[in-house]
């Protein structure tokens, strides 16, 4: 299912991998990853079709990001330090935890800025399209969010 | 464990999918003695069957024409068909209970496939014949187009038409295929290009 018409299903085998590892950085859970998951792919059919054709990555990274700022307004829910590290690599001498702790004090934007940028390692142009922000808000959110963790795990 | 919780995430996106009216066709890739089969599942029947575990670019194209874009992998839509492919396989099931849906196809595809439904297990039939029951005798070149092109294999049995010289003709599964079909069908009689036209029952 490569060629011609896009379809529900060729949306979801190619990008739901990365689109559940991303839901599960940002909400830190494995329920609320699944939620996220499917928040995002049934706001994506009910749009359909997507905005630009072969940009259907950035635009599902774009919902997931806006539904996990909604959700995290919403419920306010903080992300549990025991689920973060199937998610996060070790950096610069930082423990899990602290990187864990550290991240759930962020605002949901700065949070999905950072997990974007510094944890998927996304490009700015990438993390912009994503927030729906320019790039230089999107570095200007990632270089908030990496001094709150500084200061957070100093 | 990541395999795990995204199968089952979306399971449930699927489930919803359908349940809010985005998923109009469910598909899955069935294992059987010939190899892949790609099939999909409407409200309506089986809306295709292609060798390979995907369709023809084309025929994706008419399926997303004829039922929008909301195709999801979704094998629980699959598994009656997925029954009554296991049955005919082993040779205790000669018709299917589930209906071709043939939506989406031009009205000409459309008979020449309804004419070939109508073929019964075991039999043959030839190209000119299936053009005459269509309604245009002398169209029989153009019956094998659109049997070569049929998107709903062994449901709408194509491999039950046969070339007017006795000899197997075409398939779009590989003439194996087809040969291994009739050989199911018909205790293992299969033209093979000296075969009597005249003991067609067309």
């Amino acid at each position: 299912m490569s060629t011609g018409a896009l379809t529900f299903g060729e949306l979801i085998e190619r990008h739901e991998r990365e689109i559940f590892v991303y839901a599960l950085r940002l909400v830190g859970s494995r329920d609320g990853a699944d939620d996220l998951y499917q928040e995002t792919f049934l706001a994506a059919f009910r749009a359909w079709p997507p905005p630009r054709r072969g940009a259907e990555r950035a635009w599902l990274y774009k919902i997931a990001t806006n539904k996990a700022i909604d959700r995290a307004r919403r419920d306010r829910r903080l992300v549990p330090l025991a689920e973060l590290r199937l998610a996060a690599p070790e950096r610069d001498g930082v423990t899990l935890a602290d990187l864990a702790a550290s991240i759930r004090t962020l605002p949901p934007g700065q949070r999905a800025a950072f997990v974007l940028h510094k944890v998927e390692g996304r490009p700015y142009r990438e993390v912009a399209a994503a927030l729906g922000c320019s790039e230089e808000a999107a570095r200007s959110r990632v270089a908030e969010a990496m001094k709150k963790v500084k200061e957070a795990t100093r | 464990m990541i395999e795990q919780a995204v199968a089952d995430a979306r399971e449930r996106l699927v489930w919803r999918a359908r349940r809010e009216g985005l998923a109009t066709l469910g598909y899955d890739v069935l294992d059987s003695p010939l190899g892949p089969l790609w099939v999909a599942v409407g409200p309506a029947g089986v809306a295709a069957l292609h060798y390979g575990d995907e369709p023809t670019a084309s025929d994706l194209a008419r399926l997303v024409r004829a039922h929008g874009p909301g195709l999801v992998p979704d094998p629980r839509r699959a598994s009656g068909l997925a029954r009554e492919l296991e049955e005919y396989f082993a040779g205790k099931r000669r018709a299917f209970a589930v209906a071709a849906d043939l939506s989406g196809l031009t009205p000409f595809q459309r008979r020449i496939l309804g004419a070939t439904a109508r073929v019964p297990y075991g039999e043959l039939t030839t190209y000119a014949t299936v053009a005459r029951r269509a309604g245009n005798e002398r169209a029989s070149r153009a019956a094998g187009g659109a049997l070569g092109a049929n998107p709903i294999a062994i449901v709408v049995p194509c491999h039950r038409v046969v070339a007017s010289d006795g000899s197997l003709g075409g398939y779009a599964g590989g003439l194996p295929a087809k040969r291994r079909l009739l050989a199911l069908e018909r205790a293992g009689e299969v033209p093979q290009g000296g075969w009597q036209p005249s003991r067609m029952r067309g």
